[in-house]
C-alpha cells in the first residue's frame, strides 16, 4: 500500500483531485502576476521565520562591540553578521519590494483588461485591501532594525497619523503605542509585523484565491471566438495540475533564483551604514513604493491648512492620508462606475477602450509624476514648478492616450 | 406571551420569538463593540510629558551631539563664520528636544525677526528639529560665501534663513525654528542664556 493511497483512504484526494485539481487555468503571459505576488509572499514568510527568531523587538540599551545600542539594532546587526544572515535578511527585504511590485503589476493587468467588471468587483475590493496591507507589513518593518533610517521614517508617519483632525492623537497612539518614541512602539511594531498583518495577509489572499476558483478566471479574447466556432461553453485553458502547476512552480524557482542573485549582490537596507538612531538625518529617501506619498508631502505648501467641522486639516494630513486615501477611493470606485448588466468573462483590449484606459494612463503618469517629486532637491526643481509639470504631464498622457485611442478603435471598432 | 394565541395574532402581540432573538443579537452586539472601545482605549497609551519638551536651563553648557568629540564642550575658537555644529546641553543629550544648531556667522548680516539679543559675537542657536515633521535639520554651507549657507530640513527639504530667525525660506515647514540665547562664556566655551523663543517639534494636531 502506498503513502498515497493510505491518504486517499482517508482524505478522498482522488476526488478531490477530479474536483479542484483539474480545474482550468486559462493562459495567458499576463496571468502569472498575481501568482508572482503569492509567491514573493511566501519567500517573504519562510525568511521571516528565520529572522524571527533572532530579532529582539526591544529598544532597551545593550552592549555592541563596546557601544551602547538598542537591543533590536544590535540584534540585527548579529544577524547581519551569521552566516547567510545578511542575504536572508535581503532576500526578506527584496521579496516584500516584488510582493508589492507584483500586486501593483497585478492590478494595473486587471484594470487595463477591465477585468474587474461584474461579476467580479468584490475580488477587485479584496485586491485593494491586500495592496494597502502589503504596505503597511513593509511600513511596520521599517521600524524594527531600529536605525537612524528606521526612526526618522516612522516618526515622520506618527507625525502624519497624529496631524489627522478629530482621531489623530488617538490613533497615533494607538499604532505607535503612546508618543514616538516610545518604548513600547518597537514590541507593537513586531507584533503587528510577524503575526497581524500576516494574518490578515492570508485571510485576504484566502477569500481572493476562493473567488477565482467560484467565478472562474477571466479568458482571453481570442477564447470567445474559438468557443463560438466549437459550441463549447467551458473555460479554454490547462488543467491546474500538473501543467499550470509545473509552469508556476518553475517560474517561481527562477524568481527565487533572481531574488537570491540580487540579494547577494545589491546592498540594501544597510543599518550599519545608517548606525543606530543619533540626532542628525541623513538624506535618504523611502523605498520606491512610498515615493508617492513622500513627494507629495514635498509639493504641499507648509501654510497651506484650513479648518473643516472644527478640526484642522494640515499640509500633513492632505499629502500623507488624503492623497492615498483618495487613490484607493477612486480605485475602488471604478467598477462600480464601469457599470455592466451582463457578466463580462473575456478580458477587455484595453486598446479599444480609450475612456478607461487613457484615464489610467493618466492616474499611473500622475503617481509617477509625485514619485518624481521626492527628487526635487536633487533635481532642483521648485515645489511649485515640479506640481505644474506634475499637472501638465498627466493632463497631456491623458489626452493623447485617449486622441490615439479613439482614432484606432474607430477605425477598429470599440470594446466598452 | 399567552398559550394558545395562534400565530398570526402573536405576530401583532409586540413581542415575537423573532423580534427577541433580534433584540438579544444587537444587545450583545452592541455589548461586544462596547467592551471593545474599553480595550482600544487600554492599547492608546495616555500621554505622559512626550512630544517635544525642552529641559534646557540658562547657564547649561553646549557639548557636542555627535562626532569625534562628542560630549566634549564646545569652544567659540573652533567655530568658523559660515560653520554650524549640533548640540546638546551638557549632560541632558538624551531628550531630542534638547538638540540645537549652534551657527556662527558675521553680526552684521543679521535681520529681524532675528532676537539679537539672545545672539553673542555672530553666534546664534536653533531648535534642530524641524517644525514639519520632526527630521533634524542639517547645515549647507557655501564655501565660497559663507554668509548663504543656510539650513535645510533635508526630510522634505524645508529651509530656513539662520540670519532672519530661521525663517522658512521654501519647502513645507509650517514655522521658523525656535530661537534660543547662547553666549560665550569667559573661558571660551558656549552656554545657553535663555529658554526656546517658540514652539519646537512638529507642529501638527
Ligand atoms: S521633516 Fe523637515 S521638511 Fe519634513
Amino acid at each position: 500500500m502506498s503513502i498515497f493511497t493510505w491518504f486517499d483512504e482517508r482524505l478522498e484526494l482522488k476526488k478531490f483531485k477530479a474536483k479542484f485539481l483539474v480545474k482550468t487555468f486559462p493562459t495567458h503571459p499576463t496571468f502569472l502576476l498575481g501568482e508572482l505576488a503569492l509567491f514573493s509572499f511566501i519567500t517573504l514568510v519562510a525568511t521571516g521565520v528565520f529572522l524571527g527568531f533572532l530579532y529582539e523587538p526591544s529598544t532597551k540599551m545593550v552592549s555592541l562591540f563596546g557601544a551602547m545600542v538598542p537591543a533590536a539594532y544590535a540584534s540585527v546587526v548579529k544577524i547581519d553578521i551569521l552566516p547567510l544572515g545578511m542575504i536572508i535578511r535581503r532576500i526578506h527585504h527584496w521579496s516584500a519590494m516584488l510582493m508589492i511590485a507584483a500586486v501593483l503589476t497585478h492590478l494595473m493587468r486587471i484594470y487595463f483588461t477591465s477585468a474587474y467588471r461584474k461579476p467580479r468587483e468584490i475580488n477587485w475590493l479584496i485586491g485593494l485591501c491586500l495592496l494597502g496591507t502589503a504596505m503597511v507589513a513593509a511600513f511596520t518593518g521599517y521600524l524594527l532594525p531600529y536605525s537612524q533610517f528606521s526612526v526618522t521614517a516612522t516618526s515622520i508617519a506618527y507625525y502624519v497619523s497624529k496631524s489627522v483632525p478629530w482621531i489623530g492623537d488617538w490613533v497615533s497612539r494607538l499604532l505607535f503605542a503612546g508618543e514616538f518614541p516610545s518604548d513600547g512602539t518597537v514590541p507593537r511594531f513586531f507584533f503587528m509585523h510577524v503575526m497581524l498583518i500576516p494574518a490578515t495577509l492570508i485571510g485576504l489572499i484566502s477569500l481572493h484565491l476562493l473567488i477565482i476558483v467560484k467565478q472562474k478566471h477571466t479568458e482571453p479574447r481570442s477564447n470567445r471566438n474559438r468557443k463560438e466556432a466549437e459550441g463549447g461553453r467551458r473555460l479554454i485553458g490547462i488543467p491546474i495540475w500538473p501543467e499550470q502547476g509545473v509552469i508556476s512552480l518553475s517560474f517561481y524557482l527562477f524568481l527565487l533564483f533572481v531574488v537570491v542573485l540580487m540579494a547577494t549582490y545589491i546592498p540594501l537596507n544597510p543599518i550599519e551604514t545608517y548606525g543606530p538612531p543619533s540626532p542628525g538625518t541623513p538624506v535618504m529617501r523611502p523605498d520606491w513604493y512610498f515615493l508617492p506619498v513622500y513627494g507629495f508631502l514635498k509639493l504641499i505648501p507648509g501654510d497651506l491648512s484650513f479648518t473643516f467641522l472644527g478640526g484642522k486639516i494640515t499640509p500633513e494630513t492632505i499629502g500623507g492620508v488624503i492623497f492615498p486615501g483618495l487613490l484607493f477611493l477612486a480605485a475602488a470606485l471604478m467598477p462600480f462606475l464601469d457599470r455592466w448588466k451582463e457578466p463580462q468573462h473575456y478580458i477587455a483590449n484595453p486598446l479599444q477602450r480609450p475612456f478607461m484606459t487613457s484615464l489610467g494612463v493618466g492616474a499611473g503618469v500622475f503617481i509617477c509624476m509625485t514619485a518624481v517629486a521626492g527628487y526635487i532637491d536633487v533635481l532642483h526643481i521648485t515645489p511649485n514648478r515640479m506640481t505644474a509639470y506634475a499637472i501638465l504631464a498627466t493632463l497631456a498622457a491623458w489626452g493623447v492616450t485617449y486622441t490615439l485611442l479613439r482614432r484606432y478603435s474607430r477605425k477598429r471598432g470599440t470594446d466598452v | 406571551m399567552v398559550d394558545g394565541i395562534d400565530g398570526d395574532k402573536r405576530e401583532k402581540a409586540g413581542i415575537t420569538r423573532r423580534r427577541f432573538t433580534l433584540g438579544v443579537i444587537i444587545a450583545s452586539v452592541a455589548g461586544a463593540f462596547g467592551s471593545l472601545f474599553a480595550l482600544l482605549k487600554v492599547l492608546s497609551p495616555e500621554k505622559k510629558g512626550g512630544g517635544y519638551v525642552t529641559t534646557i536651563q540658562p547657564g547649561d553648557k553646549l557639548v557636542y551631539a555627535k562626532g569625534g568629540n562628542m560630549g566634549a564642550p564646545l569652544r567659540a575658537s573652533s567655530l568658523n563664520v559660515g560653520d554650524a555644529v549640533l548640540a546638546f546641553p551638557a549632560g541632558k543629550s538624551s531628550n531630542p528636544a534638547n538638540l540645537v544648531q549652534v551657527i556662527k556667522l558675521q553680526e552684521t548680516e543679521f535681520k529681524p525677526p532675528m532676537h539679537l539679543n539672545l545672539t553673542d559675537r555672530g553666534f546664534v542657536a536653533y531648535s534642530a528639529i524641524c517644525t514639519h515633521l520632526g527630521c533634524t535639520v542639517s547645515w549647507v554651507k557655501n564655501q565660497q560665501a559663507p554668509a548663504a549657507s543656510y539650513t535645510e530640513c533635508f526630510c522634505h527639504n524645508s529651509i530656513f534663513d539662520p540670519s532672519r530667525g530661521a525663517k522658512v525660506m521654501g519647502g513645507p515647514a509650517p514655522i521658523p525654528l525656535a530661537q534660543i540665547g547662547v553666549k560665550v562664556a569667559d573661558d571660551g566655551t558656549l552656554v545657553f542664556t535663555s529658554d526656546f523663543t517658540g514652539p519646537i517639534g512638529p507642529q501638527v494636531g
